[in-house]
């Protein structure tokens, strides 16, 4: 009834202090909420990004079966490398660059100390092509990996275990493709970042080297690639899997990086349990001011009872006054929690994480629709926690409600 | 067929071991286009007699017939639609909607029954301006005196054209120069409109202007005091002062 909405309206609006207060509380749970989800936005992407671009790239191809070994770096599931297969994955939509690698396990020799060293063989020129930012992790002279045929880098944990002076000539060993132990020359230009938890010894070869110790030659065991878009990746995967056939499997970055995302989704969770304690303190507020509002104006309520107001229409009108300053409030909060986000964006947040040396910033940013869905929350909540108020009213007796009580 | 008929009415409280009888066998009749006052000190029932006239308790024994019809079997919603059909209520705290300003207070009750808005609007504006709040109608209630405040509950009470309106001491909270005015309004309504009024006091003032005084003193009429029972029928079919 337009007289009911009218009235809630009113007495939301005429309240002003107890209003004020509920907004208030509202306001900055649904502010925090906000600027907190858009601060993790900009970290997540920040993330997922230097995951992506400095190390899976935004989808991998293997041989069928690759990833379910993935621990042992088997290096007879793996792949002619020729024209053809580029060209043909360079030929599916928003496919940018394809670069291949092979894992492998190997050891580094330097003067008497010889380390196992869980080793990537990248193309040289491709690589920086999927993952620009690999670069970033290098230290100065590590920045002249490619330009030499034997140069590696290796990560600043092998390197301390290593010991001696890293220019000297080192050796890198590896059983090849037979099992027949091999080995190589090898120079170490210099050392790397890891961003990433998990094994902290790792090297870097030119692919053309670890082809010919592996008896490898042509061939590779992964190929990382690029997309333009990093929303596109499923989309890319899926239409590499049709291209490929059933002798390849194709993973987006984040079904191989698996801890990532358990990073997130533990990032999420938490979110979600701070949100849920803030939505639910800032709507026991709201239970709070209502049962205040039943309890002030148990008079009026029994003046609408005698005047022949239905029990209904008293609850609906309780209802639908918390439901006005639960929307209310929503709103208010989502703006203050957009504005800022949106100046957290502009500024941005410079950040070290604990697994690295490396500083990013974080640009936080959030999405309309999550701003929609936290305002829907509030108004909802505010409805849901008003129920036992507005039951509240809607049960008083007429007469000892125009008694006042 | 008297409009409201009271056969034997008791109200009772429990509180604790001791059992208070606030009516204690109350007959009562009331025509249409009477005007009675029903006059008793604090705490003799008064408020208690209206209620369940009002439909807003239930006594605890007794018949009680409005209209014709026996209610007490009636639910919540049942007897509220009777109270906002039939019954317009005045109260000594002047009850009105707070945010609603006098316009909309006075339509509230149609608003509720889903009356049709322009053709309300008119029949308020009538209303508001026999009650002589012509010129206010935009006020919202904490702008307006208590006797202003009075005059929106007594056009609110009017509007639906009830059968009868019940007052509780609808003077009790102004100036004896107020009192008398509302009171003239009230008796003014009854001659011309011949609408039906029924207010209790205990303001022995108030007597001199009306018609018929029902004495009421620990829950109960008392006897010979029903002034104006002979010439009911008169009154109620001249409905002049
Ligand atoms: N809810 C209740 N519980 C217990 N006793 C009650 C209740 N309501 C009224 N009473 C008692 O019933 C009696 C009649 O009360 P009522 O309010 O009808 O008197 P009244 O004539 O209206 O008095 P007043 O002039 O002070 O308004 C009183 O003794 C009162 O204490
Ligand atoms: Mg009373």
């Amino acid at each position: 009834m337009g007289s009911l909405l009218q009235i809630a309206v009113r007495n939301v609006v005429r309240n002003v202090r107890r209003t004020a207060i509920t907004l208030a509380a509202l306001l900055l749970g649904v502010g925090v909420m906000v600027s907190i989800r858009g601060t993790l936005n900009g970290l997540q992407r920040s993330m997922k990004e230097s995951m992506v671009l400095a190390q899976t790239g935004a989808v991998q191809v293997h041989k069928k079966g690759y990833l379910k070994n993935v621990l042992s770096s088997p290096l007879h599931l793996d792949m002619e490398v020729g024209d053809a297969l580029v060209k043909r994955i360079l030929a599916v939509p928003h496919v940018t660059a394809v670069a291949p690698r092979i894992l492998f396990g190997g050891m580094v020799n330097l003067g008497d100390q010889t380390l196992f060293m869980a080793t990537l063989a990248l193309d040289p020129k491709r690589e920086f092509e999927v993952c620009p930012k690999r670069r970033d992790l290098f230290d100065a002279r590590a920045k002249a990996f490619g330009t030499s045929a034997d140069g590696m880098v290796i990560t600043v944990e092998l390197a301390k275990g290593l010991g001696a002076k890293l220019t000297e000539p080192a050796a890198l060993l590896a059983p090849d493709k037979d099992g027949a132990l091999s080995g190589e020359n090898a120079t170490i230009l210099g050392t790397m970042q890891l961003t990433s938890p998990g094994e902290r010894k790792i090297g870097i070869v030119p692919l053309p080297l670890a082809q010919h110790l592996l008896k490898m030659e042509g061939r590779a065991t992964e190929l990382a690639i690029a997309v333009d878009d990093l929303e596109n990746a499923p989309l890319v995967a899926a239409a590499l899997e049709r291209a490929l056939g059933p002798e390849f499997e194709v993973h987006t970055w984040d079904n191989v990086a698996t801890f990532f995302k358990d990073i997130l989704f533990r990032q999420d969770f938490l979110l979600s349990l701070i949100a849920t304690v803030f939505l639910v303190l800032m709507l026991l507020g709201v239970a709070n001011t209502m049962l205040m509002s039943v309890l002030d104006r148990t008079r009026e309520i029994g003046t609408m009872m005698a005047l022949g107001v239905r029990r209904s229409r008293i609850v609906t009108l309780f209802l639908v006054e918390a439901a006005v300053i639960g929307v209310f409030g929503g709103c208010l909060g989502g703006l203050l929690g957009s504005i800022v986000v949106a100046w957290l964006h502009v500024r941005g947040i410079e950040v070290t994480m604990p697994t690295s040396a490396v500083p990013f910033v974080i640009q936080p940013f959030v999405d309309v629709l999550y701003i929609v869905k936290i305002v829907c929350l509030s108004g909802i909540g505010a409805l849901v926690f008003a129920v036992y108020p507005a039951w509240r009213a809607s049960r008083l007796r007429p007469v000892q409600a125009l008694a006042g009580g | 067929m008297a409009l409201v008929e009271l056969v034997g009415i008791t109200k009772s409280y429990e509180l604790g071991r001791t059992v208070v009888h606030a009516l204690n066998g109350v007959d009562l009749q009331v025509e249409r286009g009477e005007f009675t006052v029903v006059m008793g000190p604090s705490g003799s029932g008064k408020t208690t007699l209206l209620n369940i006239i009002g439909c807003l308790d239930r006594a605890t024994a007794g018949t009680f017939r409005f209209d014709g019809e026996e209610l007490g079997d009636r639910d919540f919603n049942d007897l509220a639609e009777i109270r906002n059909r039939k019954i317009g209520f005045i109260f000594q705290s002047f009850n009105l909607i707070p945010v609603l300003n006098v316009t909309e207070n006075i339509e509230f009750p149609c608003l509720i029954r889903g009356d049709p808005k322009k053709a309300l609007r008119e029949r308020v504006r009538q209303v508001a301006e026999e009650v002589g709040l012509g010129k206010f109608l935009a006020h919202k209630p904490d702008e307006l005196s208590g006797g202003q405040r009075q005059r929106v509950a007594i056009a609110r009470a009017l509007v639906t054209q009830p059968q009868v309106v019940l007052a509780d001491e609808p003077t009790a909270n102004l100036d004896s120069g107020t009192s008398e005015q509302i009171i003239d309004l009230m008796l003014e309504l009854n001659a011309k409109e011949n609408v039906t009024f029924l207010f209790s006091t205990h303001d022995p003032r108030v007597m001199a202007h009306a018609r018929r005084v029902v004495h009421i003193a620990d829950g109960r009429l008392v006897d010979g005091t029903d002034s104006g029972r002979a010439e009911v029928a008169a009154v109620a079919g001249m409905g002049a002062r």
